[in-house]
């Protein structure tokens, strides 16, 4: 059965209230939210090669409605986050269904949506001061001595223009309050931005937690190889913990969240906040 | 319930990223950087990121205000249009038409920019015309 | 748990280049003699990797500013 058709009969065995997929726009594929009232768009319905956090969209519906029905397309990196999401109670697993589309690079699939077939290019000047794209947690250590992945880091963390892009585009960066907008971790209003405290800080956060989707590194404007260093943060959690993120729906033993989160609405927009505080 | 995503062209500066806004019931509830677009190719300073924060701020000015008795009033299109044409031809009558200045900005349009530059020239009389591009 | 933190962090300082800047020992406070050893080793230590390379990155930042 093809995509369209899967998606009408969750509509028609009314499992979901929304189906989120992709759609194009004058050329560019974009997200977008199918309902049963417009049935009609479904035929736009595709799979698309650039990846935007259909998770975190999911979670922004379900604060504004809570037991909505939420289907959609999960690649590999969407379904790891979910069990991620499910574990931290950000959503229902009993609230979302999901189309699975493998995409992984692997023997069996020569053919793959994902934009991780094609690597990175890593320039010339990157290589001889900062760090390969592409570079092996592994064989970095080897390659580079204390003081080398010392300056190394420092060149990379130092282009940071504190855009803030990597947490607000991560799919499972979901604190009401961010340590990174903490006064007294990340002074505000001040660049360049506290190196490495700024760094440093998500990469913890982002031990037992980040299921390595490449988001943050794709969206990182000054292409600061993030995906690097959680992924050898995460191999540490592995090597000591034993625990690997997205893979079940245990919660990760080393965290920074606290034993107990909700799924519970976030604080109110700032609009009515300040509605309410100007009387109007 | 209804969430859609709305292509457009960051408003902050000149560079002019693709955004896409997230829309929510009819609101905007949040900025994501778009992919595909050809000047970001995904990625976004951080006022980019927080377009929606202004759009949806209470403190947004939605109509002109004329300040009379030293307290803004809502006014109309006209009545603001009109209202500043009277006050530039008094300041041009009386101080001459040097004591006018135009200033113009990297986030309108060639035409547009070419326009005020004229109107400045032929209309007010001045050469005082700049663009935040040059300060 | 404490000693597997303590892992943790001193893994991602080695990953990021401050290798061997952090220390965990387990000392009763019965273990008056040990204890001396241990702060006059770690001391003796970092004297000789020298200063943290960054108190004169941020001194030169804040000369810049
Ligand atoms: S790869 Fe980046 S965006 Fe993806 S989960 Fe990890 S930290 Fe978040
Ligand atoms: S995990 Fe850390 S970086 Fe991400 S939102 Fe929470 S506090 Fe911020
Ligand atoms: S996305 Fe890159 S430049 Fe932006 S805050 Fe994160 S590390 Fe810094
Ligand atoms: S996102 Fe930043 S760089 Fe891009 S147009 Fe907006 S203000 Fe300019």
């Amino acid at each position: 059965m093809n995509l369209i058709d899967q998606v009408e009969q969750l509509f028609i065995q009314d499992k979901i209230d929304i189906f989120l997929g992709y759609k194009a726009l004058d050329g560019h594929l974009l997200p977008h939210g199918f309902t049963r009232d417009r049935m009609e768009e479904l035929k736009a319905l595709q799979v698309s090669e650039g990846r935007y956090s259909l998770e975190k969209i999911a979670t922004h519906l379900t604060e504004k409605h809570p037991d909505i029905r939420i289907g959609m397309i999960a690649r590999e990196c969407n379904l790891r986050t979910l069990n991620l999401l499910y574990t931290w109670k950000q959503l229902n697993p009993e609230n979302i269904e999901t189309i699975n589309i493998s995409c992984c690079p692997s023997p069996l699939k020569p053919h793959s949506d994902c934009s991780y077939l094609e690597p990175k290019q890593t320039g010339a000047y990157k290589k001889t001061h900062g760090i390969d794209f592409n570079a092996d947690p592994d064989t970095f250590l080897d390659d580079f001595n204390n003081k080398n992945r010392f300056s190394r880091w420092m060149y990379e963390f130092n282009k940071c223009i504190k855009c803030y892009g990597c947490r607000n585009i991560c799919p499972v960066c979901f604190c009401d309050e961010c340590s990174l907008e903490h006064a007294s971790l990340v002074e505000p209003g001040t660049l360049p931005v506290d190196v490495p405290i700024f760094h440093l800080i998500r990469a913890t956060h982002m031990a037992g937690r980040c299921i390595d989707c490449g988001l943050c590194e794709d969206a990182c404007p000054m292409d600061i190889p993030l995906r690097l260093l959680y992924r050898q943060v995460n191999a540490i959690v592995s090597d000591i913990f034993d625990y690997r993120p997205g893979n079940g729906t245990d919660q990760s033993p080393f965290t920074i969240i606290g034993e107990k989160t909700v799924l519970e609405p976030k604080p109110m927009d700032a609009q009515l906040e300040g509605e309410k505080e100007y009387g109007l | 319930m209804d969430c859609k995503f709305v292509p457009a062209v960051c408003s902050y500066c000149g560079t002019g990223c693709g955004v896409l806004f997230e829309v929510i019931d009819g609101k905007i509830n949040a900025t994501l950087p778009m992919k595909s677009h050809p000047v970001n190719h995904g990625k976004l300073c951080i006022k980019g990121w927080n377009l929606h924060e202004y759009i949806n701020s209470y403190m947004r000015l939605k109509t002109p205000l004329i300040k009379e008795d030293g307290r803004f009033q809502k006014a109309t299109w006209d009545e603001a249009i009109g209202h500043a044409a009277v006050k530039f031809n008094q300041i041009k009558d009386q101080f001459g038409p040097d004591a006018i200045g135009v200033l113009v900005s990297a986030k309108i349009t060639n035409e547009e920019n070419y326009l005020a530059q004229k109107f400045t020239r032929a209309v007010i009389g001045t050469n005082n015309v700049d663009h935040c591009a040059r300060l | 748990m404490t000693i597997k933190r303590i892992r943790f962090m001193q893994e991602l300082l080695t990953f990021f280049g401050l290798e061997g800047r952090l220390h965990l020992e387990w000392i009763s406070s019965a273990e008056a003699q040990k204890y001396v050893q241990v702060v006059t080793d770690f001391t003796e230590k970092i004297r000789q990797m020298g200063p943290n390379p960054l108190k004169k990155i941020d001194a030169a930042v804040k000369g810049a500013i």
